[in-house]
């Protein structure tokens, strides 16, 4: 499904080159699930992008679904995580012009997906029932961060990439967001991988890893 | 204060940009603004002078049998007790080639208060009375007799002739094209001998013409002033609109600066500075800005007007005789002027931005919510002003047609300019409407719909462009083809005019002699003789009654015969043509439209025509069109004009027979009757030198046009950029989703292509409207005669290709700018707010 092999990355700064993973191998088999925890700055969200083709490593191969991200045109990764990936960001990014039940679309239209059934079903999952037509500044917090995920899982992904995505959310709502995310990714079953820093939501997880200074360490929950 | 308004500044430290856009509008908006007031203030002063001088403040005498005036009769005149005082007038050449008009008067006897005999200067009476005499000239006139403004007083500049003008005195109150002396000066320097121009009096000092002679009133002649008000109305009209949209680009600016500032207002609001502190800092950085901005940009519109002047000068010239001095001349209220307008400009464009700061929430919750919310309110106050800015149009154009044509000039560009402003109201709105149906029926396609529901959401920060953009369109449009459509018909009727391929111009006595020689030569096939002569239009009988005046006109006499009659445009006749030119050889006179639409004529009226040693009275039989021509004119035949007023030929058109040779033609008459080298001249020539001075009249309109629409393409630019950073984070997580760089890019362009492109759909019928308002009512009131109206699909693809293009262009380094940044740094851009 996901294979990271031997991945470096450095980031130019001002002060010099910054490295930011250092040989970092991981692999995630169909329908699994792995949290990936580390203090900040450890380069999580880094190997969040890599994995996603939003960014591209310097070194190392990584592969989705058979396919050497790296190696792949600017339009064929575009193609891929539209087809293949589902993401769901610390900062939500909802399209703004949008309402709720055409965000919640949107993926899944672009991918030529778009199923009016699921889409409803997943309405009523996330508890977005009778808030279709508003737009996204007309939601809280929590129900935006719903609406994110429900955006990603919309057109069927075979991945769920999510970046802390309880992050900017009080612990209550945070749970019941998590549990929310967890039976939704069981019911499709999607691989799924979270940047999380909170040990609540790696319990549950099949697997964690824990990223170091760039490294990456096999850890216990 | 300090503090807070340098922190406020600081931000343009760090976006240089923004500084440069802002006064970059500020700069563009005053220099246009400026340079239009400062040739419209040149060239009023320059009329005000040439007003002051004479044509309008005196009565003037002619003799009945139109015969030369001389000294006795100024004498006879004078003991029989009449206020009256001669007058001598000609030109004379400079050494640079320039012509000046030179009026020799008599101080002693012009009524004092007449600005020739004050003229301004403080000399003494007796050394202008007496040799070596004086010469009053302007200011402005001493570049054209190559004297030096610092040795002016008391140069003698010789003349092309040889001959050296009495001693200059400045007189800043004349004219820049006339040079005044005592009438014994004038009179050796233009060699008259006994004769003299005209007899003058002051208004109303003679209750009726003494026997012999002609009185016209001096109210009844024509000033150079009222013609030309059209046209500077015109460059009034073009200057406030670009006015109006560079501070289109300084409202996008400073929106900018503010939108990006937000975050250090309220920063400072919370650090415990007041609202009104920080509107009252708000405030000077606006008019610190705004004082770099105006004072660049009266500088440079001075210097644009310097550009422009010799054009305008040579246009007014051409079109009305009107002399326009080549250097500007700038009263003190024009500086402040300048600098008022463009302040307050730039308040009015930051009144909104003052009016967001005051009202800063210090929490910033719901921003988007409310923002949506007003602008919703905004564009239903948009539609309704535009409602009520059609319902003025409407008024005003119920209003004039119940006008007498000939007023209503003010009225019709009042149309005009609520016409726009209609329509730039209503285009948010619309494009409103238009973009939510679309959004509506995209449904199925998720880019599009996402790319009409996004456009949605950019309007608000792009309306006033796109405000800005369809005026100049329309305004473009419209000018353009009314340019356009006056240039066909003006060359149009050239060649209908312009039958013979030779004309000749030889002295008035010669033509009796060449007439009997040309008879007997076998190539001539036609000989087209025109005479002229002024006359008064003493009277006027329509079926509502008989009416007095004493207007000046012009009487042309031309040869009704098989080579003009059947191409002369005729706008109203009674019957048909033929009877129409068949009364017209019979004596009946056709008038040119100028003069049907001042006096309201219709063919069947009749005129009393006076002129030194006539009196008719004539039925019109037809209008015919007359463009470019100020005056009002009467067409006779020849031979009838002859007759009736005895006017002198004046010029004689040779049509030829198929074969025969226009140089040997041409040859042959030069040698039989010693005629000079420009006594004949080539239709083609004539019409070479009508072409031109043509083209140089609408220059100006043109470039002032161009102007106007970079203007708003910069308006345009300068919105985008500043929405730019926005955009870019609002693209970069459809990216994410697995939208293809390639494609946001492309959909970015063509939702602006496609705005600007509604934009220019709407603006071709607007300037439609426009050019039916210029020609049908703006040409009438300005000139009193209408213009056929014209359409040039060509040009409108082109205003429309431009209207894609200006937004493309626009649309271009913003999306440049998304395309090389990382989306993935725009991922973390966004994660920052
Ligand atoms: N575009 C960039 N240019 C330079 N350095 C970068 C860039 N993006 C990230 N970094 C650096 O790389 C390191 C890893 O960043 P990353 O965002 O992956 O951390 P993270 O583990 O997600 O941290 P956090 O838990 O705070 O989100 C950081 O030190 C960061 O400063
Ligand atoms: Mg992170």
């Amino acid at each position: 499904m996901l294979e990271l092999h031997q991945v470096h990355k450095t980031y130019a700064t001002p002060q010099g080159p910054l490295k930011v993973l250092e040989d970092v191998s991981l692999r995630l088999a169909a329908g699994q699930s792995l949290a990936l925890m580390g203090e900040s700055g450890s380069g999580k969200s880094t190997l969040l992008h890599l994995a996603a083709g939003i960014d591209l490593p310097d070194q190392g191969a990584i592969t989705l679904e058979d396919q050497n991200v790296a190696s792949l045109a600017e339009p064929a990764r575009a193609k891929l995580r539209r087809e293949q990936l589902g993401l769901v960001f610390q900062q939500f990014h909802l399209v703004p012009s949008l309402t709720v039940i055409d965000n919640l679309r949107l993926q899944a239209r672009l991918a030529k997906r778009d199923d009016a059934d699921w889409s409803g079903y997943l309405i009523e999952r996330l508890g977005l029932t009778g808030m279709e037509k508003r737009y996204p500044e007309q939601l809280s917090g929590g129900q935006q961060q719903r609406l994110a995920i429900g955006r990603a899982l919309a057109p069927r992904p075979s991945l769920l990439l999510a970046d802390e995505p309880t992050g900017n959310l009080d612990e209550t709502t945070a749970g019941k967001v998590l549990e929310l995310l967890l039976s939704l990714v069981r019911e499709t079953h999607c691989a799924l991988l979270v940047v999380t820093h909170s040990p609540q939501v790696a319990a549950p997880l099949d697997r964690c890893l824990r990223l170091s200074h760039g490294r990456l360490l096999d850890a216990a929950p | 204060m300090t503090r807070v308004l340098s922190t406020l500044l600081s931000h343009y430290r760090r976006h240089p940009g923004q500084l440069v856009m802002l006064l970059l509008g500020l700069w563009v908006a005053s220099a246009l603004w400026s340079g239009i007031q400062a040739i419209n203030a040149t060239a009023r002063d320059s009329y005000a002078r040439a007003d002051a001088l004479f044509d309008t403040q005196l009565d003037q005498l002619e003799r009945r049998d139109g015969a030369p005036l001389t000294r006795g009769e100024y004498y006879a005149l004078r003991q029989a007790g009449l206020p009256v005082s001669p007058m001598l007038e000609g030109e004379v050449v400079t050494q640079a080639g320039t012509r000046l008009t030179l009026i020799g008067i008599d101080p002693l006897t012009l009524s004092s208060d007449n600005a020739m005999a004050q003229a301004n200067t403080s000399a003494s009476l007796s050394d202008f009375l007496t040799p070596p005499w004086q010469t009053r000239a302007a200011p402005d006139a001493l570049a054209a007799l190559g004297v030096a403004r610092e040795n002016a007083s008391g140069a003698t500049p010789t003349l092309a002739d040889g001959n050296t003008l009495p001693p200059l005195v400045l007189a800043p109150a004349l004219p820049p094209d006339t040079l005044i002396m005592d009438i014994s000066a004038a009179a050796r320097l233009l060699e008259s001998g006994d004769e003299i121009t005209r007899i003058v009096a002051a208004p109303w000092a003679l209750a009726e013409a003494p026997s012999g002679f002609i009185l016209t009133r001096a109210t009844t002649l024509a000033s150079p002033g009222q013609l030309t008000e059209s046209f500077h109305l015109n460059l009034t009209a073009l200057g406030l609109l670009a006015w109006v949209v560079g501070l289109f680009i300084v409202q996008a600016a400073l929106g900018l600066a503010l939108e990006q500032r937000l975050g250090m207002l309220r920063t400072l609001r919370v650090l415990g500075v007041s609202g009104r502190s920080l509107v009252v800092a708000l405030c000077l950085e606006l008019i610190l800005l705004g004082l770099i901005g105006a004072l660049a940009g009266i500088a440079s519109g001075v210097w644009l007007a310097r550009v422009l002047l010799p054009d305008v000068a040579a246009t007014l010239g051409s079109l009305y005789g009107a002399g326009v001095g080549q250097e500007l001349n700038l009263p003190w209220h024009y500086w402040v002027g300048g600098l008022a307008v463009s302040l307050g400009g730039l308040l009015l464009a930051g009144s909104g931005v003052l009016w967001r700061a005051a009202r800063l929430n210090m929490l910033e919750l719901g921003q988007m919510q409310a923002w949506r919310g007003g602008y919703r309110r905004q564009l239903t106050l948009m539609s309704i002003s535009g409602a009520l800015a059609l319902s003025v149009a409407l008024a005003l154009y119920g209003w004039l047609r119940f006008q007498p044509p000939g007023d209503g000039l003010v009225a019709g560009f009042g149309l005009i300019a609520a016409l726009l402003l209609a329509s730039a109201l209503w285009l948010p709105p619309f494009l409103a409407l238009v973009l939510k149906v679309l959004t509506h029926l995209a449904q199925r396609r998720p880019l599009i719909h996402w790319a009409m529901a996004d456009m949605q959401l950019q309007l608000p920060r792009l309306s006033l462009a796109m405000m800005a953009l369809l005026i100049a369109l329309a305004t473009n449009l419209g000018v353009g083809s009314m340019v356009g459509g006056f240039r066909l018909t003006f060359l149009d009727w050239l060649d209908q005019r312009l039958v013979a391929p030779l004309y000749l111009n030889a002295p008035s006595e010669q033509y009796a002699d060449i007439d009997v020689w040309l008879a007997d030569r076998p190539e001539v096939f036609e000989r087209l003789l025109t005479r002229r002569s002024d006359a008064t239009l003493q009277a006027t009988i329509t079926p509502d009654g008989s009416r007095a005046l004493g207007t000046p006109i012009e009487l042309y006499g031309i040869t009704p015969g098989e080579s003009l009659t059947p191409h002369w445009p005729l706008l109203a006749i009674q019957q048909d043509r033929s009877s129409a030119w068949a009364a017209f050889s019979d004596g009946a006179i056709f008038v040119n439209e100028q003069l049907a639409t001042a006096e309201n004529l219709a063919p069947g009226d009749r005129l009393t025509l006076s002129a030194p040693g006539a009196n008719e009275t004539l039925t019109i039989a037809a209008i015919y069109p007359d463009y470019g021509n100020p005056r009002g004119q009467v067409l006779m035949a020849s031979p009838q004009l002859a007759a009736r007023f005895n006017a002198p030929p004046s010029s004689m058109g040779l049509v030829l027979n198929d074969n025969a040779n226009v140089d040997a033609m041409r040859a042959a008459l030069r040698e039989r009757f010693d005629l000079g080298s420009d006594a004949l001249s080539d239709q083609a020539e004539i019409k070479r030198i009508a072409t031109e001075i043509f083209e140089r009249t609408f220059t100006i309109t043109r470039a002032l046009n161009v102007l106007t629409l970079a203007v708003a393409a910069l308006a345009l630019f300068a919105s985008l950029l500043a929405q730019a950073r926005n955009r870019r984070q609002q693209l970069a997580p459809l990216w994410a989703l697995g939208v293809p760089r390639a494609q946001l890019a492309q959909l970015n362009l063509a939702q602006l292509g496609g705005a600007a492109l509604v934009t220019g759909l709407l603006a071709v019928p607007l300037g439609i409207a426009i050019t039916w308002g210029l020609v049908a009512i703006i040409n009438v009131a300005a000139f009193g005669w209408r213009l056929p109206l014209y359409l040039f699909p060509w040009e409108m693809a082109i205003t429309l290709a431009t209207a894609v293009g200006v937004a493309l262009l626009a649309a271009a380094l913003p999306t440049l700018r998304f395309w090389r940044a990382s989306p993935r740094a725009l991922l973390a851009e966004e994660a920052n707010q």
